[in-house]
């Protein structure tokens, strides 16, 4: 693993452990009061999943365009951070609804196309694991529409009819709920680049022993 | 004929829609705001919140544990073949 593995991971870890105490200090939303904090896990959640998906896309065309299998790799570390950050984000959403808004689940947009990106990425990680040879090229095609969906995702709150907050609310936090809502971005983010690290080398090295197999084939 | 059965089609269809308007309860236009909510909805937010941060840790925690083991079960893999490889090379 690189040098700066260890020391990100230990900022991270750290990040994590401060950031009940950063949530704490926040103060409580008008309406919704208590609940409204699980906001501080669920929206970076949220974005870490769209940034998986967007990383998965990209490196799968990257793929596709020059079959070098680093961009593969990457690309499946990046649909299982989505399929995770994901799963995160459509549990700990009901959560806050079921509180805020009396009811567990809607099929407004938002929600509903998240659904779909998580399917999209699940969709892609069973494909590679009983796709058979060249499922890799297949699930790079299908990556590229787990992309497409996720600016459909983020702007669908503004053309359509929820109750989902629209996109402007975020911008204009107050500082106090700000702060500890960046800092808990900032602590997703490097944990999903940690992990992301993590899978990627374990798709090296297992690489890496399908290669010393074949050889040791060839030799017998 | 044609005219007639268009206008049996539209009577049958008015009467329908009459019919499911009846059933159908009104719409909700808005959310209902939490304290306007019956008791028996009411929910404490204590769980919900708890329930949400155990859940992210859990699983972010647990995917740590599962990515790490495979790692290390593949490389050791890896360093068994290496040795056995580089042993037999010098044989």
């Amino acid at each position: 693993m690189p040098k700066w593995f260890q020391p990100a991971t230990l900022l991270c870890a750290a990040m994590f452990a401060l950031s009940p105490f950063v949530i704490a200090g926040a103060p409580y939303e008008s309406t919704m009061g208590l609940v409204q904090k699980i906001f501080y896990y669920h929206m970076p959640s949220a974005w870490m999943f769209l940034t998986a998906s967007v990383v998965c896309g990209i490196a799968s065309a990257r793929f596709l365009a020059t079959s070098d299998t680093r961009h593969d790799r990457l690309a499946l570390a990046a649909a299982e951070m989505a399929v995770l950050f994901g799963l995160l984000t459509l549990v700990t959403g009901p959560l806050w609804a079921r509180k805020a808004w009396g009811t567990w689940w809607i099929w407004d947009a938002r929600i509903t196309s998240s659904l779909v990106g998580w399917m999209i990425a699940w969709a892609y990680l069973i494909l590679r694991q009983y796709g058979g040879p060249g499922s890799e090229k297949l699930a790079a095609g299908l990556a590229l529409f787990g992309m497409a969906n996720v600016p459909f995702i983020y702007v669908s709150v503004n053309y359509w009819r929820t109750i989902h907050p629209a996109t402007t609310v975020v911008p204009k936090l107050p500082f106090s709920m700000g702060f500890p809502l960046l800092f808990c971005l900032a602590a997703f983010l490097l944990l999903m680049v940690l992990l992301m690290k993590l899978r990627v080398r374990v798709a090296e090295q297992q690489a890496r022993l399908d290669a010393i197999y074949l050889s040791l084939d060839e030799r017998a | 004929m044609l005219l007639r059965a268009i206008a049996v089609v539209l009577v049958l269809a008015g009467q329908t829609a009459l019919l499911v308007g009846q059933v159908q309860p009104r719409q909700q236009e808005e959310f209902t705001p939490i304290d306007q909510l019956p008791p028996q909805e009411q929910l404490p937010a204590a769980p919900l919140l708890v329930g949400a941060y155990a859940f992210v840790l859990l699983m972010l925690f647990g995917y740590l544990v599962i990515v790490s083991r495979r790692l290390g079960v593949i490389q050791r893999e890896v360093d068994r073949l290496d040795n056995d490889m580089r042993q037999s090379g010098s044989h």
